[in-house]
């Protein structure tokens, strides 16, 4: 077999990043920092990531920014979604009182490259109140729009998913 | 003293939107804009309480363990509302539109 050697070595470095992300979840949630606890934890985590390394990495995701996001981004990004949350959160609860909703369904696409920046982005236009994500093809978004201003789809998804994709592609690229 | 008054008033804040949330899906015309108006509810109330809540705990690991559900929430929480979306998509529901003459876009 070609590569033999390639492939074993991606494997042990999905094992080994499979680890570090359930060693930093056992870290949270024993919250505790003794020995036994630290080395149980790491432990436990590597016969895990044996396990279950070929579900959680597939063998053909390699492209090393898709695993190890940058995450300062990503913190910079959760403050601007809650922010964006509560905006239209506020906007969704006028129309609820006023009534003057003008709701649509708007097409539109996503320059977003890898598939978790993609499912990052549908998620994050579902969290935000007012639009819900109907659907997602590749690249190709079908969003609910509550208080659509404008039917024009690149306009719609500027103004729905502007901000995001810009974070997002920072972080994932 | 400052943490308590917050953490208390977003609390009262998650509490205003799943009243306003329930309000929303009881006048609201048709299934999508009735599921907006539910995640509405489900999204910032809920977010609202957990935050109000890592207000008013003492700063420790019960902070870090808000925050970690907090952030588990913000991934799992839409996916309800987009099933259901996207089941009445795929059930070609016609969602509702304001009559022609009281849009007031401008295309």
């Amino acid at each position: 077999m070609r590569f033999a050697g390639a492939r074993r070595r991606w494997k042990l470095v999905r094992i080994v990043i499979t680890a570090f992300y359930l060693s930093i979840g056992w870290v949270l949630f024993s919250g505790s920092f003794t020995v036994f606890s630290i080395v149980a934890g790491l432990f436990f985590s590597l016969t895990v990531a044996v396990l279950t390394y070929d579900a959680f990495i597939d063998e053909s995701e390699s492209s090393r920014r898709a695993l190890l996001p940058s995450l300062h981004w990503g913190g910079v990004y959760v403050v601007y979604l809650l922010f964006r949350v509560y905006v239209s959160s506020f906007r969704v609860m006028v129309l609820v009182f006023r009534r003057t909703m003008d709701p649509r369904i708007v097409h539109f696409r996503t320059r977003l490259r890898s598939d978790v920046a993609r499912v990052a982005l549908a998620t994050s236009i579902t969290l935000t109140p007012g639009t819900i994500t109907l659907e997602l093809d590749d690249d190709h978004l079908i969003v609910h729009w509550l208080d659509s201003r404008t039917g024009h789809s690149k306009h719609a998804a500027r103004a729905i998913s502007g901000g995001m994709e810009r974070y997002l592609r920072r972080i994932w690229v | 003293m400052i943490a308590t008054i917050i953490g208390w008033s977003l609390i009262c804040v998650g509490i205003l939107f799943g009243v306003v949330g329930n309000v929303g899906v009881l006048i609201f015309p048709d299934v999508y804009t009735r599921l907006q108006a539910s995640a509405t509810c489900a999204t910032t109330a809920t977010l609202s309480v957990i935050i109000g809540c890592a207000f008013l705990v003492e700063l420790g690991p019960m902070t870090g363990k808000l925050i970690v559900i907090g952030l588990f929430f913000l991934v799992s929480s839409p996916v309800s509302s987009h099933i259901i979306g996207r089941y009445a998509w795929k059930r070609e529901m016609v969602p509702w539109r304001r009559a022609w003459d009281e849009r007031g876009d401008v295309e």
